[in-house]
């Protein structure tokens, strides 16, 4: 991005987030589309608690879901409650590290990591933090791309538990962690969607 | 510049509203912070207690699986598993649910369920499918505990279990083991929980448990016997064999009935302790506590008298002779034979018996005295069967016998002995001659020669009845015992360690195995790659 080139808020123009229409308008208190009728803003509106308020949530969720059984597995009568922790660790043992990996990296490391980018995220804004913008911009980028895939593991469990109906050889059934799992990749889907990438570079423009 | 222009000119103007306040976001972070915390909480006040259980071997036990199950209901789950300092036996931590800490007491027991096969009874067969589980049987009775010692086999009775508990006392175990049965006319009520020496290792202590409500048929004149194996007996009425059940010939059993003299009595207490017969037999023999030993002094041959021989007193046993040897009196300058003989007073019945017997125990020496000095008791050697020249000690009450006292020889009290009958026998003799003289001979021969006919008559019609016995009847018996002999061959062919009824048993119990396992191997491999179901067995790249 050149310096020199003006931004739509220096020049007192705001987009549509809908149709894109570049509507002129006093900054403060931007109103509707004069075309499709969206609520205008300059920035996502209250970008900053609404994604706070998000990740305080999925925080509070990725504990039970980590903590209580993903899957409870009935063999020939016995059993087996499965964290998501224990299923990598098993697979593991067992000599399928190939599945161990996608499963961890899927459950474990992609929530974890996306929590994590957007809390730092959320904090260098709050700081108003000039560090690398350009680096947290791709970091911003990541986690969008990376969230649908952190549902991996709801999606296996799904898929088991309709096609592992055997009776009394092999049951499996979902574990109380599946619904605290899904409500962690949901809320930090809507987290990245609230953010603002924009609010990282607002500073910068400010500075200069 | 004039793309500024532009954009300023084609700019649209916006609708100016009011904006909004507080952010109803934040209702999502209190959402999920109420579900959270109720979750901690839900997890801290579910939270047991954490328990120790010791094993001497881990076999079938696995660490974040295993569960602990009480009458079947799961109160627990094995979190690890580790050996001991000294590696002599392993040790089980396992965390139970709340509210069992009631049942965890020093009362406690823990075992691990495994398939067991074991004398009459298969148990434990669930476990082939869902491995094995540990047992606990929970007592509220005793004081809270978190460490245990885990049992070997499991208890034969759980402690809520109403019934009794009995010891017996028993010279040799015989063929019983844990778990054998007791039983009261042929129907099983109760089984043995453990055995062990008694205090001094002088005979075995057998621990049994009668199961309500038939524990009050246990009274003061129970007698139990061991029923193990059979009794084959051959009497007047003919052959018969005895058993309690096919189980009882395998693993050993005890039976009980009332003795057959006298009341039932009162009921027994918890732990009452009974004597354990060989057989039903001995049971009929009544016990006696009560053994005076005395000393009798012989100078003659003592041959023919051996330890166990009786004491009698008018034909009646009184006891027996426990020990004899010979030794040189050094003031007399002769051989001497002191036998020892044990006297139970009990045997002898009287009106006022306990008075009676009260006074004999208290100062056996003193009732002794009256009788020996006072009515002439002596004891005598006489011949207790002619064909095999067994000799018996007989008492006899001599009224002109010559004065005599109880004296001291070693440790024991000495009765005086009289001669033998031999001696009596010749005075016998010197007046039968003299009567002889008096004897009609002529008269008798005549008398005797008729007599003699007679008899020959007799005889031979004897002689017709002893072949007629001979020919019919031994033989019968003969045929019965072979008879016996073969099947008995029979049933140990049937049922002994090599014949086909137990190859089979065994083959089919290794086949039933064999389909469990690879039953076991289909549901591994479902847990393990379920894709299975749809895309087949994978084969292994680098096989």
């Amino acid at each position: 991005m050149k310096q020199d080139a003006a931004t739509a808020r220096q020049l007192g123009l705001v987009n549509c987030h809908d149709c894109r229409l570049l509507v002129e308008t006093p900054q403060h208190a931007p109103g509707r589309c004069p075309r499709c009728g969206a609520h205008l803003h300059l920035r996502k509106p209250n970008s900053l608690a609404r994604t706070w308020a998000l990740v305080c949530a999925a925080v509070i969720f990725i504990i039970p879901a980590n903590l209580l059984p993903m899957t409870i597995t009935t063999t020939l009568g016995a059993k087996q409650a499965d964290t998501i922790l224990s299923g990598v660790i098993y697979f593991m043992q067992s000599g399928s590290w190939e599945i161990a990996m996608v499963i961890f990296i899927a459950s474990v490391f992609v929530p974890f990591a996306k929590l994590s980018i957007l809390i730092v995220l959320l904090l260098s804004v709050q700081f108003r933090s000039a560090w690398r913008p350009k680096d947290r911009t791709t970091l911003y980028r990541l986690t969008e791309l990376v969230g649908r895939w952190s549902m991996v593991d709801i999606y296996v469990v799904t898929i088991l538990v309709a096609l592992v109906k055997l009776g009394a050889v092999a049951a499996i059934e979902a574990g109380p962690a599946a619904v605290y799992f899904a409500a962690v990749v949901v809320v930090t889907m809507f987290a990245a969607e609230s953010f603002d990438p924009r609010l990282i570079w607002d500073v910068i423009e400010e500075d200069v | 510049m004039t793309d500024r222009s532009q954009a300023e000119h084609h700019a649209a103007t916006a609708k100016i509203q009011a904006r909004r306040g507080f952010s109803i976001v934040w209702i999502v972070p209190i959402v999920a912070l109420v579900i959270g915390g109720w979750l901690a909480f839900k997890a801290i006040s579910e939270k047991g207690p954490t328990i120790a259980i010791t094993f001497s071997s881990a076999e079938g036990l696995e660490a974040g699986k295993t569960k602990i199950k009480f009458k079947d209901v799961e109160i627990g789950q094995v979190e690890t598993i580790a050996l001991s300092d000294d590696a002599s036996h392993v040790r089980v931590s396992a965390k139970m649910i709340k509210g069992s800490e009631p049942y965890l007491t020093d009362q406690t027991k823990f075992w691990v369920v495994r398939p067991r096969i074991n004398g009459g009874s298969v148990s434990g067969l669930g476990t082939m499918f869902s491995g094995a589980y540990i047992g606990i049987d929970g007592s509220k009775k005793g004081n809270p505990a978190l460490a245990f010692t885990g049992l070997e086999t499991p208890p034969v009775v759980t402690v809520g279990q109403p019934g009794r508990h009995f010891t017996l006392h028993a010279e040799t175990l015989g063929s019983l083991d844990v778990g054998a049965p007791v039983y009261y006319r042929q129907i099983q009520v109760g089984q043995v929980v453990s055995y062990g020496f008694d205090q001094d290792g002088k005979a075995v202590d057998v621990k049994i448990f009668i199961e309500a409500p038939h524990h009050t048929r246990i009274t003061e004149n129970t007698r139990f016997w061991n029923a193990s194996g059979f009794d084959v007996s051959l009497n007047a009425q003919g052959l018969k064999v005895d058993t309690q059940s096919m189980i009882s010939i395998v693993s050993g059993g005890i039976a009980f009935d009332v003795a057959k003299e006298g009341l039932p009595g009162e009921v027994a207490k918890e732990n009452a302790t009974f004597f354990l017969y060989a057989d039903r037999n001995a049971t009929q023999e009544k016990k006696y506590t009560v053994r005076n030993y005395w000393m009798l002094l012989f100078d003659e041959s003592v041959r023919g008298l051996s330890i166990g021989a009786p004491v009698e007193l008018y034909g009646i046993k009184l006891g027996e002779v426990v020990d004899l040897s010979l030794e040189f009196d050094l003031d007399k300058k002769k051989f001497q034979v002191p036998v020892v003989i044990a006297v139970a007073p009990e045997r002898v019945s009287a009106a006022k018996r306990e008075a009676a017997l009260k006074m004999v125990e208290s100062d056996p020496e003193a009732f002794m005295k009256v009788l020996v000095e006072q009515q002439g008791l002596r004891a005598q050697l006489q011949s207790a069967n002619l064909l095999t020249g067994q000799l018996m000690v007989n008492m006899v009450f001599v009224p002109n016998a010559p004065k005599a006292t109880l004296s001291r020889h070693g440790d024991y009290r000495v009765i005086p002995t009289t001669s033998g009958s031999f001696e009596k026998l010749q005075e016998s003799l010197s007046r039968i001659i003299t009567n002889m003289e008096k004897v009609p001979f002529d008269q008798i021969g005549a008398e005797l020669q008729q007599t003699l006919k007679e008899t020959r008559n007799t005889v031979n019609g004897f002689g017709g009845l002893a072949g007629k016995l001979d020919q019919e009847t031994v033989p019968q018996v003969q045929a019965t015992l072979v008879e016996l002999q073969k099947t008995l061959v029979e049933l140990q062919q049937s049922v002994g360690k090599d014949s086909p009824l137990n190859y089979n048993a065994r083959k089919t119990l290794e086949e039933l195995n064999q389909t469990l396992r690879s039953f076991r191997e289909l549901a591994d491999t479902l847990e393990l790659r379920p894709q299975s179901v749809i895309f087949g067995k994978e084969t292994k790249k680098n096989e």
